[in-house]
């Protein structure tokens, strides 16, 4: 079962279509990685899901209802997120902090301690927030947003502007939120190694477009091994190879051929060696995630 | 009412308090230099003089201090960034309305105070005649609902724009407005919300050039100025929260 599905979800800001006919499929259980450049969308989708940025058009269902003004609320109680920077209030404490989503949410109080203890928060609750750091303020919103043990956790670039502790600290926390509690994560970042890292389903946007969307293995599947030749005479070489029924490209002065056998590629190189062609060089390649991404958003891996 | 519990809750260390005590302070001292300064014939008008006075003194003190009340209420939400949290767990309307409510409230016992302390001190003075209750509670409810209506402007602004400074500016110049509109004609007084604090003042003077007297009496509020006082209350909630609602986080 999918826990949030949309349908042709689209958001217009002025003249720019910002998140073009997204269909979103995310299953229950799942931490599903929502990647994508810089102002590629990702936030307004994650918003659009909470109800607080209102699509253009299509549609959205979370939990398997349809979401609309109505029931909005009611949905969202099994709903905890963290959008962007984290919100709190600076001059309370982070227990009086939470004390107020609490009570907004009608949980136990006892919620409160078991939060603080899951972001290893419990000894600093009683300081003020404006006086923890970012790290801190992230994982303070972290709780807020674990205190009901929502059925759905949604978290919008939650490693931004951490250091590279903080980081590994808040994915280790995330990683264990569907064993421990049962929780559907969406994940957004625009890290493919954060995700790689993290997720087990993966749904990549290119200006709002949905370019990719499917299990972390099978973006993995993509980077498939490859040869590429190098010769003295590259368009020559390439003409002896088409005589062999070896299909290739130019790439960048390479010839890039798909994996040969041992005794094939033997045969080859010594049919070019026979040919007076000199071979230059002849490497075994692998796509890597970084590559696909790439190609997927036209954009590096980190933007 | 879970809300309207929590904007107090919200609201602690954000001395709240102090602004309170800083408006009761600064009308105390407004008024006890005002009748250091008067003699005995002046005093002899009492209660009528204190009242007159009083709602001179509100129309210069209660637009900046409802602005400021407003701004420390809605502010927290900004710096915090909490709207994109708070609005999947309550309707923005609800959240306008706590808020509002929040600033009812405490104009109202900030106000009830203020009209028990101009009382005791009225009594203390040893004011003649009989202590105007009535006119005191009135009097008492309008300055209420004036600030209400100007509360609800500048919850408005405070909730419209992050940065402070707009909702002050206007706070500032509501002062300067409030006092200067006395001047006015009254048509022209009816179009300067602040004004209506003077507006709707419960005691009327007349001076007299030719004799150079002054003399007060007792006057009531038009029906009409009441009217229009719930006009402006009632496009300010609205255009205000219509703005906040429909504003996207």
């Amino acid at each position: 079962m999918n826990i949030i599905e949309t349908h042709d979800l689209c958001k217009q800001y002025g003249n720019t279509l910002r998140v073009a006919h997204l269909d979103l499929d995310v299953p229950e259980g799942s931490i599903y990685g929502f990647l994508g450049p810089n102002g590629a969308g990702k936030s307004t989708t994650l918003k659009m899901i909470l109800g607080l940025v209102r699509p253009t058009a299509g549609n959205i269902k979370v939990l398997g209802k349809k979401m609309d003004g109505a029931n909005r609320l009611s949905i969202l109680r099994q709903v905890g997120s963290l959008i962007e920077s984290p919100s709190y209030y600076g001059h309370l404490t982070g227990e009086e902090n939470l004390r107020i989503i609490q009570t907004l949410r009608g949980v136990p109080e006892r919620n409160i301690r078991e939060v603080l203890q899951i972001v290893r928060l419990d000894g600093q609750r009683g300081k003020k927030v404006a006086h923890y750091s970012l790290g801190m303020k992230q994982r303070l919103g972290l709780a807020a947003a674990l205190l009901g043990y929502p059925k759905l956790l949604i978290l919008d670039e939650p490693t931004n502007g951490l250091d590279p502790a903080g980081i590994q600290e808040m994915r280790e926390l995330i990683c264990e939120l569907p064993g421990r509690f049962g929780m559907t994560v969406v994940v957004s970042s625009h890290l493919l190694s954060e995700i790689d890292q993290m997720a087990d389903h993966v749904a990549i946007i290119r200006e709002g477009e949905l370019v990719f969307q499917d299990t972390l293995e099978t973006l993995h599947g993509r980077s498939r091994h490859h040869l590429a030749l190098r010769t003295t005479n590259n368009p020559v070489a390439q003409a002896i190879l088409q005589e062999k029924s070896v299909s290739c490209r130019e790439e960048e002065g390479y010839l890039i051929l798909p994996i040969l056998t041992d005794e094939l590629a033997a045969q080859l190189t010594r049919l070019l060696a026979e040919r007076r062609l000199g071979v230059i060089r002849l490497e075994e390649r692998q796509k890597s995630l970084e590559d696909i991404f790439l190609e997927l958003t036209g954009k590096a891996a980190s933007l | 009412m879970k809300l309207l519990k929590l904007e107090f809750f919200k609201c602690r260390h954000r001395k709240i308090l102090l602004v309170c005590a800083a408006v009761l302070a600064v009308e105390l001292i407004w008024m006890g230099a005002f009748f250091t300064r008067q003699d005995a014939e002046d005093l002899k008008w009492g209660w009528m003089l204190l009242l007159y006075n009083l709602s001179m003194v509100d129309a210069i003190i209660l637009p900046i201090s409802v602005a400021t009340l407003a701004s420390r209420n809605c502010e927290l939400e900004h710096k915090g960034g909490t709207w994109k949290l708070l609005e999947t767990m309550a309707a923005p309307g609800q959240l306008y309305a706590a808020k509002l409510s929040w600033g009812a409230l405490v104009l109202a016992v900030l106000l009830i105070i203020r009209s028990a302390l101009f009382l005791a001190v009225g009594m203390y003075q040893g004011f003649q005649g009989v202590i105007p209750w009535g006119r005191f509670g009135l009097f008492t409810l309008i300055s209420w609902a004036v600030s209400i209506m100007v509360y609800a402007l500048q919850q408005g602004l405070s909730l419209r724009f992050t940065n402070q400074a707009a909702a002050l500016v206007c706070g500032i110049a509501g002062s300067f407005l409030g006092i200067l509109s006395m001047l006015f004609p009254p048509a022209l007084i009816r179009c300067v919300p602040w004004g209506y604090y003077g507006l709707l003042a419960l005691v009327d003077m007349d001076w007299d050039a030719a004799t150079r007297i002054t003399t007060f009496s007792w006057r009531w509020p038009e029906g009409a100025d009441l009217i229009l006082l719930f006009l402006w209350a009632a496009v300010f909630l609205a255009v205000g929260r219509t703005l906040f609602v429909r504003k996207e986080v």
